[in-house]
């Protein structure tokens, strides 16, 4: 075993010298997210799963992408300089206190349906799940073409096929042994955008990066539409309408959304 | 007296192999038909569908045109017809899920897996694996230059072009693109591709030799997802399958602009170009349909239903 790990070490040095002489190692990008939540929690399945991603699509491009897991009781006291970004799956209470504390690091939120967050137009906040509100309004768009009918708003669905989603889910259920859900589609999404756009821009400082997303972004976030933000931190995205758990309908819904665009589900701007 | 005929004979029969007529026609596969629609190439009208298995999707024929190659992605296929007699010769594994593929100019079918995140290479004659290259999540398109050394293997969900050195099988490039790049195509001297990127709706013109983005055009209003992309004979404009928009986009191929929409069916992925380079085939999927275009007009002349959603298209000719 001893052994083995001498002869690791020669080889890696050995490899190192070699990069070295050759000049690439100098172009290596290595980008480090920390993820506050609890450690069995869906959202960290979508972001080890985005973070996997993100390292193949590295691999092409010499860049590096890690990952540090911190309890939430331990972020209060955490230092969080040297990460590109990070990624919560926690109560709303400390993610007000996250995302103010850490302005000029985007902070995704995951999990946080609740529209004062979005209202709250903090700066460096980014809630790549959907809101109350944009569920409410998908509902209501269904409710107008179907009377009577009951359904459920949701970010994802494990039956989901269309735009790739198919895909997407193939590879999550291979890798986890569990479907994906709203909170690991969200974490996935979040560490995807942002590997995709430090793979296009180069970018490694979280403050460039939060001004990137929030301006320039254009996400696959294999839903179909060409993904960004509004300027209350919500990600625009599609919601899936869901009866006794079958895929019924796609909001904003066709014939019916006014305006015929994403931004007819939940609030787009800032002001009241 | 006898004896005369044989020689003739023997070169009568090398000549028809060798040199066998194209059938002229026209093929599609419907990938919810689970069939592929034969269509006459004279009189544009279908003359037979058949059953090919679940889920036919890439499509292509051998170098001499004796043979159709049919990726039946559910159950990991590629199955080879007979052009003529449309009977199924052979079947052989072609790794997991695969989706599209290109033939090279040496006979071998570069194909992507799409689940698998890789390419591999199949010598169709033997149904052996001959090669496989790991590249980006979701690899889909497949172009090959004409003269056969460089392949390109669009990677949709991480975002490239893997440009493979055919000689050797490996990544000589990988080049980074709009997103869900699903689609290339070569000049016919090899040194430029062109490639949409479906989710940002873009066509990228790309120098081969350096890797570097030429120039990038946008195929319209946010409605078109951009699929297939391929050059007039005369290589002055691009053909690109305007997916949800429901057209075929005419772009000039040095600027990129839009000279024109021509509308066909609902959900436009496919295409194919005669080799005289008169007409245009478009698959539109949620249509059923395959739209006939005449380039010179760059108008639809005719609209076939064929099965299922269509997919993929190839021409005998």
């Amino acid at each position: 075993m001893l052994k083995k790990n001498i002869n690791n070490k020669i080889l890696c040095i050995l490899i190192v010298t070699f990069l070295a002489s050759t000049g690439v190692m100098a172009e290596i990008i290595e980008v480090n997210f920390a993820y506050v939540g609890q450690n069995d929690h869906a959202a960290l399945l979508g972001v080890k799963q985005g973070l996997a991603e993100s390292n193949l699509q590295g691999q092409f491009l010499n860049q590096k992408y890690n990952l540090d897991i911190i309890s939430t009781d331990d972020a209060a006291t955490h230092d969080f300089s040297g990460y590109i970004a990070v990624l919560t799956a926690v109560d709303i209470d400390t993610f007000t206190k996250l995302s103010e504390n850490l302005s000029g690091i985007p902070v995704f939120n995951l999990t946080i349906g609740d529209d004062n967050l979005r209202t709250a137009c903090i700066n460096n906040a980014l809630h790549i799940i959907p809101s109350a509100r944009m569920k409410a309004d998908a509902i209501a768009q269904w409710k107008k073409k179907e009377a009577g009918s009951h359904a459920n708003a949701q970010a994802w669905h494990p039956d989901f096929v269309k735009f790739a989603a198919r895909d997407l889910n193939k590879r999550f259920k291979k890798k986890n042994k569990t479907e994906m859900n709203d909170h690991s589609w969200a974490g996935w999404a979040a560490v995807k955008m942002t590997s995709d756009s430090v793979a296009r821009t180069k970018i490694t400082d979280p403050a460039e990066l939060l001004n990137y997303l929030k301006s320039k972004l254009t996400f696959d976030g294999q839903k179909g539409s060409n993904m960004n933000f509004r300027e209350t931190g919500q990600l625009r995205q599609l919601i899936l309408l869901v009866e006794n758990e079958k895929i019924v309908a796609e909001a904003p819904v066709r014939g019916i959304a006014k305006p015929p665009t994403l931004d007819s589900l939940g609030i787009s701007s800032c002001e009241k | 007296m006898k004896l005369f005929w044989i020689p003739l004979l023997v070169l009568l029969f090398i000549f028809n192999t060798a040199f066998a007529d194209p059938t002229g026609r026209i093929f599609v596969t419907n990938e919810k038909g689970d069939s592929i629609s034969v269509i006459n190439g004279s009189s544009l009208d279908v003359e037979a569908t058949i059953n090919v298995g679940d889920r036919p999707r890439g499509i292509g024929l051998s170098p001499d045109g004796n043979e159709l190659y049919i990726a039946v992605s559910e159950e990991n296929k590629i199955k080879v017809v007979d052009p003529k007699s449309l009977k199924i010769l052979r079947e052989f594994e072609a790794g997991s899920d695969p989706e599209t593929f290109a033939v090279h100019p040496n006979g071998n079918i570069y194909i992507s897996n799409e689940d698998e995140a890789k390419a591999t290479v199949f010598d169709p004659k033997t149904g052996k694996q001959l090669a496989e290259i790991r590249v980006g999540l979701e690899p889909e398109g497949v172009a090959i230059s004409p003269d056969g050394k460089r392949v390109i293997i669009t990677s949709e969900s991480t975002n490239m072009l893997h440009v493979i050195k055919a000689s050797e099988n490996t990544i000589e490039n990988n080049i980074l693109v709009g997103s869900r790049p699903r689609a290339a195509t070569f000049t016919q001297s090899g040194d430029i591709a062109y490639a949409t990127a479906e989710i940002s709706g873009e066509v990228v013109k790309v120098d081969i030799n350096s890797g570097k983005i030429l120039k990038t055009g946008s195929t319209g209003d946010s409605k078109s997802k951009p699929k297939d992309v391929l050059l007039s004979k005369d290589e002055k404009v691009i053909y690109v399958a305007g997916g949800r928009a429901n057209e075929v986009v005419v772009m000039d191929a040095n600027t990129l602009e839009i000279i024109k929409g021509i509308p066909v069916g609902k959900r436009v992925w496919g295409l194919a170009i005669s080799k005289d380079g008169k007409r245009v085939f478009s698959t539109n999927g949620v249509s059923g349909t395959v739209s006939v275009i005449d380039t010179d007009k760059n108008v639809v002349i005719k609209t076939i239903e064929v099965g299922k959603f269509p997919w993929g298209v190839v021409i005998n000719d």
